[in-house]
This record gives C-alpha cells, structure tokens and sequence, in this order.
C-alpha cells in the first residue's frame, strides 16, 4: 500500500452549511497534489480536517496507516482519539498557513527549533544545526538570528515552511500559502514549493497558482460544492476540462490574471 | 489645633510594622490570586461545558459580593468548618479568592488577544494543548496582562485595609490603634494615606518599567525613520 494519506467519507457542516460533502481523497508516497476551486468550496477545511485542525464531522483520515482524530475501538465504533495520540501522529503532517502564523516571540531559528526540541526530542545542538541548514538551503542563513516582525512576506512563507520541514514530516500540506503575498514575491515561495516537490516530499497544496498546478502537481483536484468534481493529471484537468463549472472557474481565475497584469 | 509631629514619630515603629503586614499581605494574595486566576481562566476557555459553568458560578460569586462580606463569610465560616485559622491567612485567603475572579477575566482576554493561528501552528506541530499555551501563547500574553494586572493589584493592595476589620495589624489597623492612643486622627490617617501612597505609586512605576522593556525586545520599534522610509518606498 503505497498511500500515504487516505481520507475517505469526510463531511463537514457549519451550521447549516455543508461546506465537504462525502470526501474521498487518497495521495500516494512522492505525489504531488495541487486542490483548485473557487473560494468557499471546502479545499482550505478539507486541509484543516487532515490534521484535525477541524474535526469533521464524519469520516476516517489515516496517515501512513495511522488513523488521525478518530479510530475504531474494539467493537469497530468510531471513537475520538485520545488527545495525546493525535499529539503523536501530528508532527508526521507539516502545515503551512496561508498567514505563516509564526511566533512572533521567538527568533526565526527558535521559531524552526521549538517543535523538534519539545516534541521530536531532539537535542538543541542537532535541531540548530539542522535548522541552520534548512535556512542555508533556502537563503535565509542571515536572518537565523531576527524576530519574524523583520522579514519580508516572502522571508517569512520560507520561514514556516522550514518549520514544518524541521519535524522530518512525511507529508506536507499547503494552504494558500502564496495568498497572502505581494505578487512580484509570489515567485520566491513556489520556486521554493517546486525545488521542495523535485526532492521527492509528498506535499497537498492549495492554490490559485494554476501556473504552479500545471507545472508541478502530479494530480490536479477540483472542489466545487464540498465534493471533489473532477480530478486528473493536470493535462486532463488543465488544458481539457470536462466539468461546465471547471471550465468557468479556470475562465474566471484567467480573466482576474489578466486584469491584474494590465493593470499593473 | 496645629498639625502634631510627635504623633509619627513617636509611633513610626507602629506604622512600620503595619506597612510590612500591608506589603506582605498585598504580595502574597497577588501571587495566590493569579495562581487561582489562570486556572479558572482555562476553565472558562474550556470545550467542556462543566469546566466553563462552575468557572462561571465562581466568578459571579465572587465579582458580584462586596469585599468586606466575603472576609466576614470567611473570618466567621472557616471556623464552622473547624478550619482555624490565623486572621492574616483567613484574609489572604478571602482577598486571594476576591481578586482572582477580577484576574482571570484579565487572563482570559488576553488568552484571547493572541490569534487563534498562534495555537494552531503549535498544534499542527504535534504541540499538546498545555504545552502550547505554555511555550507560545503565555509569552505573548505579556504584553496584554501587565497593564490590567498592574492596576487590580493596585486595587488589591488598597483592598487590604479592609483586613482591620478582622483585626490583621496592616496599616490602617495600626492606624486606628495609634489614633486611639493619641486621639489624633488627621495626624494618623494622612500617614497612613502617605504609606499607601508611596506603596502603590512605587508598584506602578515598577510595573510600568517593566512594560516598557517587555514592548522593546519583541518588535523593532516604528521610528519616524523607518515609517517616512516605506512611504518613499511606495511612491519609488
């Protein structure tokens, strides 16, 4: 079995909203997925449910095998994990904001250190040399020893990802991280995604990069509805949609993309 | 009738006495109060509806009664419950619960001022729930809880004269004992007031030190430099 992650019957309501209506979602060791739709379609909560940042409402998420938030007992009744479980299978799934949430207390190499310190146990000399590499291989060695409140948008997005790099995760998930950046920084952070996706790592990414999608992603998902509608190689998905929504969405996000460059 | 000197100082000894009662009382409950205060701060964040209500019912108790009824349901309570007490301790106890109420509103909102996406990526990181707030949130709690927290303790400071009335020997109880010595009350009250003040004052300029230096270390400051720099920086 070479899925790493397994989502499969994931619905979620709020209030009376089903923003996922019966997810089934599965991504392989070294595959990387790029989830498209338009904003409110349930792909950033569908993100949030992997690592029971939400709690879904019904459905069973494994990584690696290993349930996350809920697991059968004896019996085969769902039940909610013990928190310290879900403790355990956390630090095998890195997340990246959309809004980079980095603590703004600690300095950037404190910020990558603090998780393999407290959770993964490592000794301080080996998380810092660890970290110091990281931020070398992502040209942020000078600013080891800053508070995020000095980076750029784009300093800060590279930050976090190597935060989430530090724990050896085995898979990473995305959430629109280029949303919130300047679009002349864009570029830093997804060449950064794309090196990330050349090295072999299992990554979710959430996006309106279509750009980035066709370039990178092995397998393009379209979320419209809390259902995923269409899902293919970004060739079929692309390039010869076959869902009326799907083509009206890629119409919409090309149509935004040029204003935004004419207007420039 | 003029103003009596020999008043304070043939009776500063008293005086002193009462002010290192009023300074060790005012010392102890802060630290019991603000013990008592996050926990109840985490019971009322809790998901659990049990933790949140009996949160509530205590800090309705407490926010909602008088302070002088609270010490006298204690001095007169404990005893009923063959609990003993010295009266120092029975009002360290009633002013702890008094002031913890106030103190876990203050922990709770600024529990609340941190965004939420601070404990998520803490969660997300495999971060338990107490670790998290351990390790992320309370540091940046400080900044929201030295201002509120400066001035309840300045409260509860003042709030310990009230222990006279179980007889504990802070400085207005000493106060009342020289007055009834010297039958000179504006002599003995404006010392008292003078200790009070120089007390409190005291507190808040340390507290305000103490604010100061915790704003400067995180973020590095807006100078009229730096902010005139990225106006030129967009119009470039």
């Amino acid at each position: 079995m070479s899925d790493i992650l397994q989502v499969s019957g994931v619905s979620k309501c709020f209030g009376d909203v089903r923003v996922l209506d019966n997810v089934d979602f599965s991504v392989a060791r070294g595959e990387v997925v790029c989830v498209i739709g338009p904003s409110g379609c349930g792909k950033s909560t569908l993100l949030r449910c992997i690592n029971y940042l939400i709690e879904p409402d019904a459905g069973t998420i494994r990584v690696n095998g290993v349930y996350v938030g809920r697991e059968p007992d004896k019996s085969g009744r769902m039940r909610r994990q013990k928190a310290s479980a879900l403790d355990r299978v956390r630090p095998s799934v890195g997340f990246v904001f959309q809004q980079f949430h980095l603590w703004p207390h600690l300095k950037v190499i404190d910020n990558i250190t603090r998780g393999p310190i407290t959770v993964r146990k490592i000794v301080r000399a080996k998380a810092e040399a660890d970290a110091l590499r990281l931020l070398e291989r992502f040209g942020l060695s000078a600013k080891a020893h800053t508070y995020p409140s000095e980076l750029s948008g784009g300093q800060k997005q590279r930050v976090a990802i190597a935060r989430a790099l530090a724990m050896e995760p085995d898979l990473v998930l995305f959430d629109e991280p280029t949303s919130a950046l300047d679009p002349e920084i864009v570029g830093q952070v997804l060449v950064l995604m794309r090196e990330l996706a050349m090295s072999g790592m299992t990554m979710v990414v959430v996006t309106h990069e279509i750009g980035f999608a066709r370039q990178v992603a092995d397998r393009v998902v379209f979320i419209d509805g809390g259902r995923v509608v269409e899902q293919g190689t970004p060739d079929e998905v692309i390039e010869r949609p076959k869902n009326e929504r799907l083509r009206l969405f890629l119409r919409s996000i090309d149509l935004s993309g040029e204003t935004a460059v004419n207007s420039r | 009738m003029a103003f009596d000197i020999t008043v304070i100082t043939g009776n500063w000894a008293l005086f002193a006495q009462g002010a290192a009662v009023t300074l060790l009382v005012a010392a102890t409950s802060v630290v019991v109060a603000f013990a008592l205060a996050v926990p109840l701060a985490l019971m009322a964040l809790s998901r659990r509806q049990l933790l949140r209500w009996s949160a509530a019912v205590y800090l309705e108790c407490f926010r909602n009664l008088p302070f002088i009824v609270i010490l006298y349901i204690f001095f007169y309570g404990l005893p009923m419950l063959q609990l003993q007490l010295p009266e120092i301790a029975t009002g360290i106890i009633a002013l702890s619960c008094f002031a913890s109420a106030y103190l876990s509103e203050i922990v709770r909102g600024a529990i609340l001022s941190v965004p939420a996406g601070q404990m998520e990526a803490a969660r997300a990181i495999g971060m338990s729930y107490i670790r998290g707030m351990w390790e992320i949130v309370a540091p940046q709690t400080l900044k929201f809880l030295i201002p509120p927290c400066t001035n309840t303790s300045i409260s509860m400071l003042k709030e310990t004269s009230v222990l006279s009335a179980i007889t504990v020997g802070e400085i207005t109880y000493q106060g009342l004992i020289v007055q009834g010595r010297t039958f000179a009350p504006f002599e003995v009250f404006l010392t008292t007031a003078c200790l009070y003040w120089l007390m409190t004052s005291a507190f808040a300029a340390l507290m305000g030190r103490a604010e100061r230096s915790n704003n400067t270390t995180r973020s590095a400051p807006q100078t009229r430099r730096s902010l005139a720099d990225q106006f030129l920086k967009i119009e470039a």
